[in-house]
């Protein structure tokens, strides 16, 4: 008997996230940074939790204290590099050219395959303590195939002017899909290579309207063409959430795990919906948080010099008045909130509704197979994502 | 209402972490343990004290449960009654377990810090002692130029402006006079370029590539001329010591790794310690010492009284205390009064040399000097600014 298609529940909440992800953020501007392990645990656990394909919840279970060592290693190796090599080129960047760029550029590219090793390793922690109805998903080790590939791809992208990003993301994503394991059960990455350039048409229209608006501008000296232009600024923001929605069905959909598959179907339209609520309430509320912290310099003045109120707020130079530490603590303070309410808000109207569109469009097909997959042994991984986390990498979950 | 000493059955899913096969188990909770029935027939128990709760999940009116110490047994209990029974039933149903390898972590610890240690404090600096004697002059120039920028823009107040270069053409007339009376052209392979900040800082500092900058402060601080000239010859020192290069190299090393260790939490304060630890460049005791003796050498030739130096430190140094609020360049310095000693027998020494005493400016340059700024920077700035830094 076949069973029905799995749907896919999400149970994250604003308020629950909201909380975790502000507590979790003040403990580690406190600590200067060091909490960031327990943080990025608790915050997977909470998203992890919260996609729950048939009803069954996924479960993150690495630990902080791995993170912490994984880091520490890291640490060692990159510290070596990024002191003594960023010494030697800024040296030889001033000598041979006279300024700091060329150092720059060089200590990146440096840095560059460092950072495919790193987002490699980074994916096999994830999934080696990523569970779901019990069982570990894994990756297999092959981090050097995967840096010299996503090497070979980026040169590629770069030199075809970006046109061919969806052949390099597919191309990734098929080697990692394919070392990908569930239990005892592989993944298997089906559609061609050539398959996401479709999912890319409107950021083209938008690229080449941008493009030729602005040469036939300049060309013929006509600013009308310039409408062109803007009419491409206007679409490529909706091509991207296009892409991102087209480009997550087409990739999710041509996974196969043994006899079972997917089925998905995201919306563009809800992810630009997303972004353009989102941004707004983020906006909103963080004016509203610069307005109630001006609010709260206004009472400190009023509290050291009283007189200033009577003679009226004129401009900053009246902040003289504080104390030399009160002012700098109310600065900390001001610069710390904004950049952690930007961090927590950005979760909240924008992580994790992205996250709850990609998990409730997507549906597992023919999960009866799912039952006769196994467990896999554990991935005893002790550097964990330690190069992820040293490394500018950006905060993908 | 049921209480906590009841028994209540109910239903869950579980799975045993062999088989992706989930279970529909049958519940019965007695006041001690926690009886689960497989659809099998088979049952097993859980006692109270031993459950667990996996911490931190979306569904916060659900329970996902783990005996103690099990990794892969899992009990999915929806919302309900038993939910809340089992949360009232097992006591330590939040306690964590215990932290595995402390040990092993302590290692990599004491490891990271001794290599970072050893990376910052001994391998980063004494490279850059020997690059800052390789890199061209105008390599060095260049760098210089670069780190001005960002001091200026990191010491730029509320409204992010780079703090204002002072430049009244009197002002700078004297300024070049006092330079030229210096005369250090020949210790230096690129020519000294003084510039001033209109701030109110108490101090002076040296870039690479013979830039020295005085703050407004210091030359309102300043008595006379020749205790400006002394500090000017002071800051010159360091350059032909190459001291501002071998920080500025130093930075360029240590910066990056501590942004390392510190993460990206707070991406600009990096940029901040930066600046700030170039404007409060701590050099070594050698390193003062070694501007010290070249200012009182400059000094003596020029015809100015080393002295100055002397007695601009030991009066801040009387009004400010040990306070790191003025010249933390000079003050942070631990043997101060030896300096000024050292002034003082230069001093002594040029006057049995019988060195000339021309002033360092006129009394109408050192009135430009002291405009430097415009003719009133200094009257309302001084009142508006920093009432807390003096
Ligand atoms: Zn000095």
């Amino acid at each position: 008997m076949a069973l029905r298609d799995l749907t896919t529940d999400y149970a994250g909440r604003g308020t629950p996230m909201f909380r975790l992800a502000l507590k979790t953020g003040v403990l580690t501007v406190l600590t200067l940074g060091f909490y960031r392990f327990w943080m990025k645990t608790r915050m997977r656990r909470y998203y992890w939790s919260a996609i729950r394909p048939g009803g069954q919840p996924l479960e993150f279970t690495g630990r902080p204290t791995e993170m912490l060592t994984g880091f520490l290693t890291a640490v060692v190796v990159l510290a070596f590099y990024i002191g003594l090599v960023n010494l030697i080129l800024m040296f030889l960047s001033f000598s041979l050219f006279g300024g700091d760029a060329p150092a720059y550029l060089l200590s990146f590219l440096g840095l560059v395959p460092m950072i495919f090793f790193a987002q490699y390793r980074a994916r096999r922690y994830i999934l080696a303590r990523t569970r779901w109805r019990g069982i570990r998903f894994g990756l297999e080790p092959g981090v050097k195939g995967y840096v010299w590939r996503a090497s070979l791809w980026w040169i590629v992208t770069i030199l075809s002017a970006g046109i061919l990003w969806p052949v390099k993301t597919f191309e990734l994503e098929k080697y990692r899909t394919d070392r990908t394991w569930y239990g005892d059960q592989r993944f298997e990455q089906t559609g061609g290579r050539w398959s996401l350039m479709g999912a890319m048409k409107h950021v083209y229209i938008a690229a080449a309207l941008i493009g030729a608006g602005s040469a036939a501008a300049a060309l013929l000296e006509q600013p009308i063409w310039f409408v062109a232009t803007a009419m491409g600024a206007a679409w490529a923001p909706l091509g991207l959430a296009h892409w991102k929605a087209e480009s997550f069905k087409r990739l999710t959909e041509g996974k196969r795990l043994g006899e079972a598959g997917f089925r998905c179907r995201p919306r563009g339209g809800r992810i630009v919906a997303i972004y353009l609520l989102g941004g707004l309430a983020i906006a909103g509320l963080l004016i509203a948080l610069l307005f109630a912290l001006g609010m709260g310099i206004g009472i400190l003045l009023s509290v050291f010099d009283p007189e200033l109120i009577a003679q009226g707020f004129d401009d900053l130079a009246s902040l003289a008045a504080l104390p030399a530490w009160v002012a700098t603590m109310a600065g900390l303070t001001a610069y710390f909130a904004a950049f952690l309410f930007w961090g927590v808000l950005r979760e909240v109207f924008i992580t994790m509704p992205v996250a709850r569109h990609l998990a409730e469009s997507t549906e597992i097909v023919n999960p009866d197979a799912l039952n006769a997959i196994r467990q896999r042994p554990r991935d005893e991984f002790a550097e964990a994502e330690g190069f992820a986390d040293a490394l500018p990498l950006g905060d993908g979950i | 209402m049921t209480g906590a000493g009841a028994v209540l059955e109910a239903f869950a899913d579980y799975v045993d972490g062999e088989s992706a096969v989930v279970h529909r188990v049958a519940l019965r909770l007695s006041p001690d343990r926690l009886t689960i029935a497989l659809p099998d027939g088979t049952a097993f128990d859980w006692m109270a004290d031993e459950l667990r709760e996996v911490p931190d999940q979306a569904d916060s009116a659900g329970l996902v449960l783990a005996p103690a110490g099990d990794m892969l047994h899992r009990l999915h209990v929806g919302t309900g009654e038993i939910a809340r029974l089992i949360r009232l039933n097992a006591p330590a149903l939040r306690r964590r377990p215990p932290v595995e390898n402390k040990g092993k972590i302590a290692a990599w610890a004491a490891g990271a810090i001794a290599s970072v240690s050893l990376i910052i404090f001994v391998l980063v600096p004494v490279m850059a002692n020997q690059l800052a004697l390789l890199l061209p002059p105008a390599g060095e120039r260049a760098l210089g130029d670069a780190t001005f920028e960002q001091v200026r823009t990191a010491l730029g107040d509320a409204d992010f402006l780079p703090v204002e270069l002072c430049e009244t053409p009197e002002g700078l007339a004297a300024l070049t006079k006092m330079e030229a009376r210096l005369d250090v052209g020949p210790d230096l392979p690129y020519p000294v370029t003084v510039a001033v900040l209109d701030h109110d800082l108490v101090n002076a500092f040296a870039l690479p590539g013979g830039r020295v900058i005085l703050f407004r402060g210091l030359i309102e601080a300043a008595e006379n001329p020749e205790e400006v000239a002394a500090i000017l010859a002071h800051e010159i020192g360091h350059v032909v010591n190459r001291d501002p290069t071998r920080d500025a190299l130093r930075l360029a090393g240590s910066i990056g790794v501590l942004g390392l260790i510190f993460g990206d939490f707070a991406g600009g304060t990096v940029m901040l310690l930066l600046a700030n630890q170039l404007i409060n460049a701590k050099y070594s005791q050698a390193a003062e010492i070694g501007a010290d003796d070249y200012a009182h050498a400059v000094l003596t030739e020029a015809g100015l009284p080393p002295a100055a130096l002397g007695t601009f430190f030991e009066r801040l140094r009387a009004e400010h205390g040990d306070e790191a609020g003025w010249a933390a360049h000079f003050s942070t310095h631990p043997r101060m009064v030896e300096r000024v000693d050292a002034a003082l027998e230069a001093q002594a020494r040029a006057e049995a040399a019988g060195g000339a005493a021309v002033p360092a400016l006129s009394a109408s340059e050192w009135r430009d000097l002291r405009s430097i700024c415009g003719p009133n920077s200094a009257s309302e700035q001084g009142a508006a600014g920093r009432v807390g830094r003096q």
